[in-house]
């Protein structure tokens, strides 16, 4: 079953760029930000928008990882991936702005955990949340402030992403059924 | 008959119901077994009127087609050793369903244990135990031992004298050993006197206080209270030391040990047999073919479980565990013991150190069963289960046919042929295939299997390790002093 | 303030730890059906567990509405504390039964009271017997996840689990390959000990059960059964009733308690006697590596198996075991309670999902 390709490398770059740009614009400003990686693929997508804020404001963004694996509201899932990559927070969330990095929004659960763990953690001030691609398909009233891409799927559709520093490679690809065991974007939600 | 018959002959039951006499049956072209005479081979049976009317040997070229791995003919056989719970437990057993299940398993005489609720300790009971056989309405012979203390409780002597007046044919306190070494002694001169035996289920009381499973390796590793051979041993050392003794004052002394399960024990059986003591003993099926790694969760047979060298295998490192541990239909007493321990009782068989196999069928009702292991009673209802056994053993090439024909008749016949006063009545008769005498007999298919489940079992006790397992030899026909005991339902075309 | 998980940092460096290993358990009723990639996924789960307890609110919502119920024949208040609070740290319902208090003192039977609880909404259950055996008993029957607590002489797994993973906290690398652990004790009547032969030896440690020959008995046959190294995937171990030699350049030495009732049983002389030839003294446990820690399952009889001083030295992890215990006992509760629906129904012997289906392939994954 072949992959249809949705974002090229160079695409996904210009799409961490111009986010990076609108994060800023909408605190107007870096005061009091932050950007939390949702595990798996957010992190690095996190560290990236950080760099190129860095790049253009000269200002170096604390960046965290986030772990939701016991915060999601499915445990079937945790025979296939029991555990789980880890959670790093080295900064105050308390009235800080946070900003949820997430490679792929598809139902919006996996935001809801997200939230309900950094809630747990502290008091931020703000959440907000950026996606590479918006697949569509809500389950919860969640809705981006920063999208990559908006990608229409169908529901039998699966959105990979695939990033250097997990992959190896970057793309974003569309295709049907995820076969077991595949580290793509499974915890898609 | 299934259709699996390897037989070409046919069988054509008379369609009586259980109980009636027979009025005509043949089988032609069938493998006959009589221990009697030693002889076995193809051959064709007549019953008319309830009598074995003729027993055909086929020679040369009649003969041909039959050999001994389908139908089988074999006299009925006789258990030594059984418990009908009846009166008293009833739950469990009475005297009518266990009958039901001997008959199922080939039986055509029982001899029961005394450990009723009353005990059998004088007459009244055992006429109770007679009457509730005949209103069974099952022709199988119920036999029975009384106690050998008032109420088992090891002081006093019971009614002996009563007993054997109403026909007991020996006297054990089975379910417990004798309990002390000086009613033993009484027991087996005032029993000697009254030319009957004492039966002794050899156990050493304190070894064996708060055991679970057999002291070894298994129940080390479960965690489980070991329950040592020297129990066994000790208790089997003190008996023969006493009777001994008796015997002096008593030549009549009898003595006759129950279910050995281990090598030391047997071991001090034949050395005291050789010197000519009194004593015979017995092996139960359970302690041939099952060993205690199955409380571990394996399901392999006791020789599976032998390695090439004679010493046991462990199950964990043959990866041999394929069921739940703690099965509680495996706590038995004695406890199943070490493969090197079930070799050593087919060897006892082998070399008539241990005369017969007895079944110690002990229906357990599921309030018993279904608890914690150390809480479960002991006991494997057995009896239906107990040729598929030793058919096991033969199909494995460890016993002749013909050997565990005759440790299911004959051996106990000659045991009480060694006892005076029973010597000469019908319990004790030869069991072989004599034309003119009652039909006394079983009709099994060795090819074909049979799966034991609680459906299939007649006993009310589904206390049984086979259950969910195959066994051979499916129990066609048994028929008991000349009337139907059981029939297979596929079987009997009117 | 900061949150880090050790593993969080690893991957936060940029290295992304490998899980293979799937959990297909539906039960945890011993540490032998256990292979090791599957303890290693028990202790990276513990380590997100401990993470999660160093948190200013210890808590998470992975077990949320589910009912984790505690069914105690024997009294306990220490495990049962613990297990209870990794329930309630996962965001459990929880609750107790102690059978003192129950109609089991009616005679109620152990099927029965399972049967009733199941009704009542047990989802996970908690149970220590004093039967060894009983939760397999149990776990034919529930039609949820039985997590042993201790039954009989028989096993402990989550005890034998938290052993493991404070050993690991404190020797280099967490490895224990080569390590000597000395378990000195009431090793016949010790279900921790058990559960240490088959964790251990998992392991690769140099295991040394040592008590009085009273208290040894049968255990001798065990490990010369394994002294060919014969069952895959664990060692061999030693029994002695040498303490001196079983403590000497140990790396761990773990007390078993000595109960009273043992001098009734006519297994001991007195605990005087036990405490001058085997406890655990400043004198003895010198005889150990410098840097070796020493443990004790709880409570303790300090003065009988293990003295005031070592107790309470520098040397004793006893307070960190009671801390890991809790970890141990979230991370198998999440793991369980997660298998559920990916778990098939035939796996090793010890795991078949109801009687009536009787015996499966044989596979041990040993």
């Amino acid at each position: 079953m072949t992959d249809r390709q949705i974002m090229t490398g160079d695409e996904i770059r210009r799409a961490i760029v111009r986010i990076s740009h609108e994060i800023v614009e909408k605190q107007a400003g870096t005061q009091g930000l932050a950007l939390v990686g949702i595990q798996r693929r957010g992190v690095p997508l996190a560290r990236r928008i950080a760099d190129a804020i860095e790049e253009h404001e000269g200002v170096r963004l604390p960046v965290g990882a986030l772990d939701i694996t016991f915060y999601r509201d499915d445990l079937s899932l945790v025979a296939q991936q029991p555990i789980v990559k880890g959670t790093d927070l080295p900064f105050d969330l308390n009235g800080t702005t946070v900003v949820l990095v997430d490679d792929v929004l598809y139902t919006g659960r996996t935001i809801r955990a997200a939230m309900d763990a950094l809630i747990d953690f502290g008091r931020p001030r703000a959440i907000r949340l950026a996606v590479l691609i918006d697949r569509g398909h809500r389950e919860l009233p969640i809705r981006a402030d920063h999208v990559g891409k908006n990608v229409p799927t169908s529901r039998e559709e699966i959105v990979k992403v695939h990033v250097e520093e997990v992959d190896g490679r970057e793309e974003v690809s569309i295709g049907r059924q995820l076969r077991a065991g595949e580290a793509a974007s499974a915890d898609q939600a | 008959m299934s259709s699996q018959s390897v037989t070409s002959g046919r069988a054509k039951a008379a369609g009586p119901s259980v109980g009636e006499v027979l009025e005509r049956f043949e089988l032609q072209k069938a493998w006959l077994v009589d221990p009697v005479s030693g002889r076995e081979g193809t051959g064709e049976i007549v019953v008319t009127d309830g009598i074995l009317e003729s027993v055909v040997w086929l020679e040369g070229e009649e003969a041909k087609g039959v050999d001994d791995k389908g139908v089988i003919v074999a006299p009925g056989f006789f258990d030594l050793h059984a418990h009908f719970r009846e009166p008293g437990f009833e739950d469990a057993e009475t005297v009518a369903t266990g009958s039901a299940a001997a008959a199922h398993g080939g039986y055509t005489t029982v001899a029961l244990m005394p450990n009723t609720s009353p005990t059998l300790d004088e007459p009244g009971v055992l006429e109770r135990i007679r009457s509730a056989a005949r209103a069974g309405g099952s022709p199988v012979e119920v036999l029975a031992f009384g106690a050998v203390s008032a109420g088992r409780a090891g002081e006093q002597l019971s009614a002996m004298g009563e007993l054997a007046d109403a026909g007991v044919i020996g006297y054990s306190d089975d379910g417990a050993p004798v309990r002390s070494p000086k009613l033993l002694r009484s027991a087996l001169l005032y029993a000697g006197m009254l030319g009957l035996p004492v039966v002794d289920h050899a156990e050493d009381l304190e070894l064996t206080a708060a055991a679970e499973a057999n002291e070894g390796y298994v129940a080390s590793v479960l965690g489980l209270a070991g329950w040592p051979a020297a129990a066994e041993v000790n208790a089997v050392s003190r008996d023969l030391a006493v009777l001994a003794d008796a015997r002096r004052d008593e030549p009549h002394a009898r003595l006759h040990l129950t279910h050995l399960s281990t090598a030391a024990s047997l071991d001090l059986v034949r050395r005291a047999k050789a010197v000519g003591l009194p004593v015979t003993c017995d092996v139960t099926p359970h302690h041939l073919a099952l060993t205690d790694e199955w409380i571990a969760g394996a399901r392999r047979w006791s020789w599976e479980a032998l390695s090439a060298e004679g010493s046991s295998r462990d199950p964990w490192a043959d990866g041999a565990l394929t069921a739940w541990p703690y099965n509680t239909s495996l706590r038995v007493n004695p406890p199943l013991r070490t493969p090197v321990d079930a070799a050593a009782c087919l060897a006892a068989l082998l070399d008539g150190t241990a005369s017969a196999v007895v079944t110690d069928h002990a229906p357990h009702t599921v309030v018993d069963k279904k608890v914690e292991f150390g809480a479960a009673s002991n006991g494997i209802s057995g009896i239906e289960t107990a040729l598929g056994l030793l058919l096991a053993l033969v199909d494995a090439g460890r016993l002749p046919l013909a050997r565990a024909i005759a440790a299911l008749t004959t051996g106990p016949a000659s045991i009480l042929a060694a006892w005076p006063a029973v010597a000469a009545t019908p319990a004790a008769r030869k069991r072989g295939l004599t034309e003119g005498a009652a039909a006394d007999l079983v009709v099994f298919d060795r090819a074909d299997r049979w799966a034991v489940t609680e459906e299939s079992l007649r006993s009310r006790g589904k206390n049984s390790p086979l259950i969910g397992r195959e066994l051979s030899g499916r129990v066609l026909l048994t028929i008991a002093g000349g009337r139907l005991a059981y029939e297979d339902p596929e079987v009997g075309d009117g | 303030m900061s949150v880090k998980t050790e593993a969080g940092a690893a991957h936060a460096a940029g290295s992304a730890p490998t899980q293979e290993v799937v959990w297909h358990h539906r039960h945890l009723l011993d540490v032998d059906v256990l292979t090791w990639p599957e303890i290693e996924l028990i202790m990276r789960t513990t380590d997100e567990m401990k993470g999660i307890l160093a948190r200013p609110i210890r808590k998470v919502p992975a077990l949320n509405g589910r009912r984790v119920t505690t069914l105690f024949y024997e009294a306990s208040t220490r495990t049962r504390v613990s297990f209870e609070t990794a329930a309630r740290n996962l965001s459990a319902d929880v609750v107790s039964v102690s059978t003192a208090t129950s109609s089991v003192t009616k005679g109620e039977s152990l099927v029965d009271t399972i049967r009733t609880l199941e009704a009542l909404g047990a989802e996970i259950l908690v149970m220590r017997h004093s039967v060894s055996g009983a939760p397999y008993l149990a776990a034919e029957i529930f039609g949820g996840h039985v997590l042993n607590g201790g039954d009989g002489w028989h096993a402990h797994p989550t005890q034998a689990l938290l052993d493991l993973y404070t050993m690991r906290q404190h020797l280099p690398g967490g490895d224990l390959r080569g390590r000597k652990v000395a378990i000195v004790g009431d090793i016949l009547h010790s279900r921790v000990a058990r559960s240490n032969v088959w964790s251990l030896t998992a392991a690769g440690a140099d295991l040394w059960l040592c008590g009085p020959a009273t208290l040894l008995r049968g255990m001798d046959r065990w490990a010369t059964a394994w002294s060919g190294g014969s069952v895959p995937g664990h060692g061999r171990f030693h029994v002695t009733s040498d303490v001196d030699a079983a403590v000497r350049d140990a790396d761990v030495v773990m007390a078993l308690r000595i109960q009273r009732e043992r001098m009734q049983g006519g297994l001991l002389p007195s605990l005087r006697e036990y405490a001058a030839r085997f406890g655990l003294n400043t004198e003895r446990v010198s005889l150990a590596k410098p840097e070796a820690i020493v443990m004790h399952p709880g409570p303790m009889n300090e003065g009988v198996e293990i003295s005031p001083d070592v107790a309470t030295s520098g040397r004793a992890v006893i307070t960190e075991q009671v801390a890991n215990g809790v970890a141990v006992r979230m991370a198998l509760l999440y793991l369980l309670a997660g298998a559920h629906e990916a778990a098939g129904e035939h796996e090793v012997g010890h795991e078949v999902g109801h009687a009536h289906e009787g015996p499966h392939a044989p596979e041990a994954t040993r």
